[in-house]
């Protein structure tokens, strides 16, 4: 398949070649099987095979693309594309800047990132791995909800700069498995992301699920009264609030355009606690990269931040091309992106839990529905879901209604950061609208900082 | 391929599905256009067509889908071997609500094809709105245009057969700006739906031209205006951000598949119960809300659903009582065994996919607030003593039960006894969904009332983007926090 795909694009770019067009071709291919849950039932049971075709032509300043959904057998219909393109991109209008064409100097693939037994997983096994995950929690008031996501993805390109081609094939899976109760409306949550089939294990969801029913089960709920927290993050809130940093912090083009809290000035310079190491970093199987982008420049560990000081802006090739920036080799799908790790002793809720402690702490597992109040000051907003738990001075635990944090990142990951944990964990932050682009940030399991604010309490779920 | 498609419906019937639809996609196609600070950033279209097939067998779905129809017995064969496998883990069978089988053909009112207009037309007019943006106090200036066409075949094995045709136009005009502390700033002008059409005559140059004008000089108003305060305050919504306010805290919130518990590995639930219809006090008298999806000019109108059922126009709350919601064929049924009562009488044709390769999912049609009797927005500014004014949708958070909420504008204006005193920025406002919608104090006219489009609102996993409308008045709420 691999070789068919490449000729094809190869017989493309032949076609361009000969029409005098000047084009780059961008093959995404995805075997997606998505089986979800609801009300203890199987709710949807689908799969997608898709292949996308993107066609960018340029004509010296000017640039148009045009994409098809198209399958290999229709190599005329490819054909029309590059037609299309090309009639668009006359009658586009010149950037006022240079655009720069991919020119790959050598053949490059990449099928590290793939295991076959991972994408190619059965419904039975799917449904298997539910059925384990919950074993013995369900009841008539507490029913299950969750995906079992799990695909191939390929990707693959060829310009008419050259006749090397870049080629990537990855596998992933996305579990999420929700316990809900009927009428009480709370939520507890557990997941996993996988890049091969030996990183699946339920019985670790079951152990997350298991502890937190234990508790919302037999606590009552309360609200709890607004003010400042010594705050736990669990793995998804943290890798939430990182997403958003990505999206408002460290892009160039983002900051260029006014969008980001960080400035060029700051390069060099103290932003967050100097517990705080971001890189982006490609070699990390677990965050399903590529290794190389696409322009053709090498991925290697790109550090962002070190020791709370920032070390420069990502740059996606238009971006850089627009304001006269090198690349840093970002022109992808998705970054890296590895919060190191703390030296704090905790690897389970369960041992959080257990830790001794002076004063309360709050643990949020999840961030909710999060959006940017503020990109200047880095200010978001979001609410906690899936089993927030108040960690009493005394050892005892409660369970809070959910309550709604809205807090600048510079506070976040400021001096306010307690500790990190030793462990980590991939938090598969995919999202499947469009084509499939699986991806993961890794991050410390638990990240506590203390003097956060709670804005807004609920008195129910 | 209508022959094929029912051929195998009743080839998959006779291995035991009790219920079967194709939707075949012979083309959809995509145009998207930007001008970034004078630049056109994206010049770029797509096109695609595909089969979805969607399969009941033993009361539980199974979906398959392919751009590739060589082989559409492979794929009915593996939707109906995903219901198969669903079928094992099956708590309440899935039952459809009763329909009548129709033959029909809908299309969106459309006066010029936007397909059909020349690339250098929509350029030129990109670059025009670019010159008119481009003026003292804006740093950033972004036009857009969007366009989508897809026909849709519906075919079912109840006998329906329904042809859909839809147009959509989506322009928007976006400025930002720095205050002298750094802070970025925006303000957009996304048209309310004006005539009866939806194709590229619903792009009027005057107004565009008009608004250009308006929301550089409100950019630069906010500027150098002052922070929102916080405290509390009454709050006059003007549609910009009303519509957001009814699409996230009704909308959202009224959803029966939420309701009933089907999104809450992602999207979430609601904090409304079946036992709510008919009794809950949503909202003040002054409130109702709708579902309609008969509206000529909006992107929530669609002849009919991916259920096959017709187009209606459905009360939600009433004066104030929550009655209704957004439905299909399968929830009503199963919503009404659960409620032990008859809450639903029949689907509310709400039932909708992004694309072939999707499934249909309950999706807002157009979700109204009925004009008021409380004047025009002078008249509410000149009876509000302590408030705020605010528009523009800059951010927005909801609690996963749509129970509470959390809302950026772009713009406030504060008004103290009954006169705008002075513009501010960063406003923002915040409240517990009942008890804000129940503090509605002024719903203006129909002066006041505005049809606006959503282009993006996402939903469901797989994750689908869905195009859809909101009718809305301005809108007075008061004790409202501010400022946080």
């Amino acid at each position: 398949m691999k070789e068919r795909i490449l000729q094809t694009l190869r017989e493309l770019r032949t076609y361009a070649l000969g029409k005098g067009v000047e084009v780059v071709l961008f093959y995404h291919e995805e075997d997606s099987y998505l089986m979800r849950f609801a009300n203890s039932a199987i709710s949807l049971n689908t799969n997608e095979h898709l292949i996308r075709l993107e066609i960018v032509a340029y004509s010296d300043r000017k640039r148009a693309s045009y994409e098809m959904i198209t399958d290999l057998s229709k190599l005329d219909e490819m054909k029309q594309g590059v037609d299309i393109a090309a009639e668009m991109v006359q009658h586009a209008q010149p950037l006022m800047y240079q655009p720069t064409i991919p020119q790959f100097t050598e053949t490059f693939s990449d099928e590290s990132g793939y295991d076959a037994t991972l994408a190619q997983i059965s419904n039975e096994e799917r449904l298997g791995y539910f059925n384990q995950a919950v074993k013995g929690l369900e009841t008539s008031d507490i029913k299950l909800s969750g995906i079992f996501s799990n695909g191939a993805n390929t990707l693959a390109q060829i310009t008419t700069r050259s006749e090397h081609t870049q080629y990537f094939k990855t596998s992933d899976a996305q579990v999420t498995v929700v316990l809900a109760h009927g009428t009480l409306k709370w939520e507890v949550i557990a997941e996993q992301s996988a890049q091969k089939k030996s990183e699946l294990d339920p019985s670790a969801l079951h152990r997350d699920l298991a502890f937190l029913l234990d508790h919302y089960q037999h606590d009552t709920p309360q609200q709890i009264p607004l003010g400042k927290y010594d705050i736990v993050f669990g793995p998804a809130a943290t890798a939430d609030v990182l997403h958003f940093m990505n999206w408002i912090g460290f892009g160039g083009g983002m900051m260029k355009r006014g969008y980001s809290f960080l400035t060029e000035e700051q390069i060099g310079k103290k932003v967050f606690s100097d517990k705080f190491d971001l890189t982006d970093d490609p070699t990390r199987l677990e965050t399903f990269p590529a290794r190389q982008d696409f322009t053709g420049i090498p991925r290697k560990p790109f550090p962002i931040f070190q020791k709370g000081v920032f070390q420069g802006f990502t740059w996606f090739q238009d971006d850089a091309d627009e304001f006269g920036a090198k690349p840093t080799g970002h022109t992808v799908m998705h970054k890296s992106l590895v919060l190191a790790c703390g030296d704090q002793e905790v690897n389970t809720l369960e041992e959080l839990v257990a830790m001794p402690r002076d004063k309360d702490i709050l643990y949020i597992p999840f961030l909710h529905y999060t959006n940017i109040v503020n990109p200047s000051k880095g200010v978001i907003t979001g609410s906690s879901r899936f089993g927030a738990l108040l960690l009493k001075k005394g050892g005892s635990v409660v369970v809070p209604y959910n309550v709604r944090l809205t807090q600048s990142l510079l506070d976040i990951f400021g001096d306010k950061i307690a500790w990190l944990s030793k462990s980590a964990t991939p938090y598969n932050i995919s999202a499947s609208y469009g084509a499939r682009n699986p991806s993961a940030i890794i991050v410390p399991t638990f990240v506590r900082v203390n003097d956060l604010e709670i804005s807004h309490s609920n008195a129910s779920y | 391929m209508l022959g094929q498609l029912k051929q195998h419906i009743e080839r998959i019937k006779g291995k035991g599905a009790t219920y079967l639809d194709a939707r075949w996609y012979p083309f959809e196609e995509a145009n998207f256009l930007t001008m970034w600070n004078g630049n056109l950033k994206n010049t770029s279209a797509s096109r695609e067509s595909g089969l979805g097939i969607r399969v009941l067998y033993k009361g539980a779905w199974g979906f398959s889908a392919s751009s590739d129809l060589s082989d559409v017995a492979g794929l009915f064969d593996k939707a109906f071997d995903n219901a198969r496998v669903a079928a094992e883990r099956v708590t309440f069978p899935v039952r459809l609500a009763e329909k009548d089988a129709i033959q029909a053909k809908f299309e969106s009112p459309c006066r010029i094809n936007p397909f059909e207009v020349s690339l250098s037309e929509k350029v030129a007019f990109l670059k025009e709105m670019d010159e008119k943006l481009d003026q003292p106090g804006v740093f950033q200036r972004v036009s857009d245009l969007s366009f989508m066409r897809k026909q849709i075949v519906f075919v079912d094995s109840e006998g329906s057969e329904i042809e859909k045709l839809i147009t959509e136009v989506f322009p928007t005009l976006q400025v930002l700006g720095r205050d002298s502390e750094g802070g970025a700033h925006e303000r957009k002008y996304r048209p309310g739906r004006i005539g009866e059409t939806r194709g590229w005559e619903s792009i009027d140059r005057q107004l565009f031209s008009q608004h250009a004008e308006r929301i550089v000089k409100e950019l630069n108003q906010v500027l150098v205006a002052d922070t929102c305060p916080k405290e509390d305050r009454s709050v006059i919504i003007l549609p910009g951000l009303m519509y957001l306010q009814t699409h996230e805290t009704i909308g959202h919130a009224l959803e029966l598949d939420r309701i009933l518990g089907y999104e809450l590995a992602f999207a979430g639930g609601s904090f409304v119960t079946l036992d709510d219809f008919g009794k809950l006090r949503y909202g003040s008298p002054k409130l109702t809300a709708r579902a309609d999806a008969t509206l000529l000019n909006s992107p929530g109108s669609f002849g009919y659903d991916d259920d096959g059922v017709p187009a209606q126009n459905n009360v939600l709350i009433d004066k104030g009582i929550l009655v209704g919601a957004i439905t299909g064929r399968q929830m009503v049924e199963e919503a009404n065994a659960k409620a032990r009562r008859q809450v639903f009488d029949g689907s509310g044709g709400a039932n909708r996919a992004t694309a072939f390769y999707r499934v249909p999912i309950e999706r807002m049609t157009n979700i109204n607030i009925d004009p008021g009797e409380d004047g025009s927005l002078d008249d509410i500014i000149k009876t509000t003593e302590k408030g705020m004014i605010v528009d523009g949708d800059h951010s927005w958070s909801i609690g996963s039960n749509r129970e509470q909420f959390h809302f950026g504008a772009e713009i406030g204006w504060l008004v103290d006894d009954g006169q705008v005193t002075k513009v501010v920025k960063n406003p923002t406002h915040k409240g517990d969904t009942v008890k804000f919608w129940n503090s509605l104090s002024a719903v203006g006219d129909k002066s006041t009332w505005e049809v606006k489009f959503v282009d993006n609102c996402g939903k469901g996993q797989p994750n689908q983007i869905m195009q859809l409308g909101h009718g809305i008045p301005v809108c007075r709420f008061d004790n409202v926090r501010i400022g946080e």
